[in-house]
């Protein structure tokens, strides 16, 4: 009964939004809106005034980077959120490396493979950290690669060896880098420019833009790891 | 109205995938597929807006890389990074927070847990 | 625009930055934690006094974070409605002060770091929620002030603050979605994300996909609201958070709701590209419904956060029939009401929150006599009833009057009366709880038998109430503040 009275709400409200979509400009036309007004501008100038060759990351970091800098407090608050609900007496792992789960239930198979595909997962994450201002790639997407690395070898190493891959005490700082360097990066512009979050655009000084563009994937890359690892090791000693 | 939602197919499929999730969420009693229903209606969110981005004929927009004009509009590309960011850190505080009723009422099942309220 | 305009910006990202640095800063000891916290908050105030001081005497203004120019980076914006930041900053402060003795019993010892650092995140969301410019930054700032309050309700402890954080969660996440998708349409139809511009370019865009766009941003700002029918996720968490939390999500947190819709106002009335007749009538009817509904179920309520939860909801649907309604009276009272019910509604919550502290017990028939014990706060507590009740010389009074002038002026005298229905029903259980307080017998005596609440508590609720009376006494200050703003707001319609 409850199924049947969903599906004939939700038939009405697919009607009405399809009836909405059908009337939005044409897909892929070149000619819509979001293709003329502001993205024209990103496209048009990006490469010469914002410092990346890729102008998805020129809008993330520098036209948009206010909101990459909410993004990254987001992800924090996530980070702070979960530990804040799973931190209880008798079992207060905290950042501390708690029991995470052991190698016991990996194969032979799976600790090998790990163990020969860590150090060419970590070069990829880190490249494409660094290489995001050039290629597709950037902070987040390298981040959460390195964070990946870093949970599959939980998976695979002995509870000491594992709590090695994050010590406890620079980890509180490391899992708030990204908002850390972008606050700092803003500050910068503020002091030298006068506009937080500001980056030189003319041409002669374009190298100190991809300079601080390149501190900001870092620290996003580095941040996003670390938080990701954090929150998937909390979660894994809750057992 | 038919010709005009077939031009636009791709934001129709994700309407129609917005509407599977919320279906989900709405009747599936297990907290875990219900979070699920919700992820799927993130997706169809995020497709919506990249799809709002693709230029016919259109290449990756990294100048001097060999790609053309037209390129694929960044913005709605730039957007959804920052929503799948978003997205991921709901889950990871949902999931923890089914962790914690798991733990005290030994059920996920958003119809036991009412009988245990 | 003056050199120091980037101050907006500095408003923003200086408590965001401290916030997290919060359990880094604090490792073990609470104390510094809370010292943290409320430095950083008063700070902010202060950048806050500042930046209102400066749109009371020049008007609205706005930078542009990374020094672009408008449509292209993100433009934040400060006018006469982002001024609720003041009200944001004073509970904020207040709620931390307020945290010191309560955490330190309320909370395991392991979450406190975390608890402030999720308060401070939680008031800085909902800070640049108001003075944003940008949808999609605007979404941004939803999430972090959302993310963060689904934690502070599942951070109490309590048997089903997880399962009651969990519903929020679910309704939440659905209702940001709802926003998201409601941008990306208008994304899609202007190709800007800057409401300004959105503005200025929506006219003679296609009425179906704008309708559906602001519909669907509309509900998902009601869910936020927590307006009547969609209200099933408010009670449990609003009762189950500690209470400082409780007092800002009550006071604050819903209001974001009500902020997200005066932005839609801004845009829908300032492209002047759809009628918003329909959508008002709708607000209208269920601003009613709400007043009435909620005041009912909080007349059945012994749980006294339980019944300030479904207050909650009454007050709610003030606010947004005064918006529905649309006429010049109707929106000031309903944008002054968004301040004066977060400042009774946090005197009435921290209040709750000292006597719980001090006796253990949270239903009126425990709580019976407890007047004799626990006087200033008791007096504070009645000082907040008499003002949510609207009675004269009290804060509640002037908006409550202004809603209902407002209705007579829209030519729908019927919502007048469902306004005085509403705060007859609303006088009934208060009056019950005050009489509780002050003149029934004590069940249990032992029980009642306690001290005053410590100083850290007492002075924040007993300024709260002080400010009641205050702003009572000087309530037409913020309706002529925000009678320009409004006057702008609805100019294009004609409406007043």
């Amino acid at each position: 009964m409850k199924r049947a009275l969903t599906a004939a709400l939700l038939v009405a409200v697919a009607a009405l939004l399809l009836a909405a979509v059908a009337e939005l400009p044409p897909h892929g036309s070149p000619d819509s809106p979001p293709y003329t007004h502001v993205s024209a501008y990103y496209l048009e100038h990006g490469p010469d005034e914002a410092g990346a060759e890729n102008m998805v990351t020129n809008v993330i970091l520098n036209y948009r980077g206010f909101d990459t800098q909410g993004e990254v407090t987001v992800i924090v608050t996530a980070m702070l959120a979960v530990l804040a609900v799973l931190l209880w007496t008798g079992q207060a792992e905290g950042d501390r490396p708690g029991p995470a789960p052991t190698a016991t239930g990996s194969s032979l198979v799976v600790r090998f493979i790990v163990r020969v595909m860590a150090p060419f997962i970590a070069v990829f994450g880190i490249y494409v950290i660094l290489h995001g201002h050039v290629t597709p790639g950037g902070g987040f997407q390298g981040g959460t690669m390195i964070g990946a690395l870093v949970i599959a070898l939980t998976l695979v190493l002995e509870d000491t060896r594992s709590a090695a891959l994050l010590p406890r005490r620079p980890a509180r700082l490391l899992q708030v880098a990204a908002p850390l360097t972008f606050f700092g990066v803003g500050v910068i512009g503020l002091v030298l420019w006068g506009e937080y979050l500001y980056y030189p655009r003319d041409p002669s000084s374009l190298w100190i833009t991809e300079l601080l563009l390149l501190v900001i994937e870092a620290g996003i890359g580095l941040g996003g790891a670390i938080v990701i690892a954090t929150i998937f090791r909390v979660m894994g000693a809750q057992r | 109205m038919i010709d005009a939602l077939w031009q636009n197919l791709d934001y129709a499929a994700s309407v129609v995938l917005f509407c599977i999730g919320l279906y989900t969420v709405i009747t599936r009693e297990n907290l875990i597929k219900k979070f699920m229903g919700l992820n799927i209606m993130e997706t169809a969110v995020f497709a919506f807006i990249v799809a709002l981005g693709v230029v016919e004929g259109g290449d990756a927009p990294i100048a001097g890389s060999g790609a053309t004009p037209p390129f694929i509009n960044p913005l709605p590309q730039a957007l959804i990074l920052t929503g799948i960011v978003v997205a991921v850190s709901t889950t990871a505080l949902a999931l923890s927070l089914i962790i914690r009723i798991w733990r005290q009422c030994g059920t996920i099942e958003a119809d036991e847990l009412r009988e245990v309220e | 625009m003056s050199d120091w305009s980037p101050l907006l910006a500095v408003f923003l990202v200086l408590p965001l930055t401290a916030a997290v640095l919060t359990p880094a800063v604090c490792r073990s000891s609470s104390t510094r934690g809370w010292a943290w916290t409320l430095v950083t908050m008063l700070v902010t105030s202060v950048i806050g006094g500042v930046l209102i001081a400066r749109v009371a005497t020049r008007g609205p203004f706005s930078y542009v974070v990374g020094g672009w120019t408008a449509p292209y980076g993100i433009e934040l914006r400060f006018d006469e409605f982002s001024a609720v930041v003041a009200i944001i900053c004073l509970l904020g402060v207040l709620a931390i002060v307020f945290s010191r003795r309560y955490a330190e019993r309320a909370l395991q010892a392991e979450r406190i770091p975390y608890y402030y650092a999720l308060l401070l995140l939680n008031l800085t969301g909902m800070l640049g929620f108001t003075v944003t410019g940008d949808l999609f930054n605007l979404f941004v700032f939803l999430e972090i002030l959302s993310l963060s309050g689904y934690a502070l309700v599942a951070i109490s402890g309590e048997k089903i603050a997880e399962m009651a954080a969990f519903k929020y969660l679910v309704m939440g996440a659905i209702s940001s979605l709802m926003v998201l998708f409601g941008t990306g349409m208008l994304y899609a139809l202007t190709g800007s994300l800057n409401m300004a511009d959105i503005t200025s370019r929506l006219a003679g865009a296609t009425q179906t996909p704008l309708i559906v766009a602001l519909g669907a941003m509309t509900l998902g700002f009601m869910v936020k609201a927590a307006l009547f029918p969609l209200h099933v996720w408010l009670p449990d968490a609003h009762a189950i958070a500690p209470s400082p939390v409780s007092a800002i999500l009550s006071g604050l947190v819903v209001k974001v709701g009500i902020i997200g819709m005066l932005r839609l106002y801004q845009i829908a009335y300032g492209s002047g590209a759809v009628d918003l007749a329909g959508l008002n009538l709708v607000l209208t009817w269920l601003g009613a419904l709400a007043i009435v509904m909620g005041a009912f179920f909080a007349v059945f309520q012994d749980d006294i956060k339980m019944m300030l939860a479904y207050s909650t909801i009454s007050n709610i649907g003030y606010i947004v029939m005064g918006l529905g309604l649309a006429s010049t009276y109707s929106v000031i009272g309903a944008s002054v009401h968004v301040f004066n019910h977060a400042l009774i509604k946090a005197t009435l919550f921290l209040g709750a929150g000292a006597l719980i502290h001090q006796t253990g017990k949270r239903t009126l028939t425990d709580l019976a006599g407890i007047g004799k014990a626990m006087p200033f706060t008791v007096a504070a507590i009645s000082i907040g009833a008499i003002s949510i009740v609207g009675i004269p010389p009290t804060a509640g009074f002037l908006c409550k009057w202004y809603i209902a002038l407002g209705a007579m002026q829209a030519g729908h005298p019927f919502f007048g009366f469902a306004l005085v229905f509403g705060a007859l029903l609303i006088f009934i259980y208060y009056i019950r709880m005050v009489n509780a307080f002050y003149f029934r017998e004590p069940r249990d005596r032992a029980a009642v038998d306690v001290q005053e609440a410590p100083a850290t508590m007492l002075i924040p609720v007993l300024v709260l109430a002080i400010l009641c009376l205050v702003m009572g006494v000087l309530g037409r200050l913020p309706l002529t503040f925000i009678e320009p703003a409004v006057e702008r707001l609805l100019m294009p319609v004609g409406g007043g």
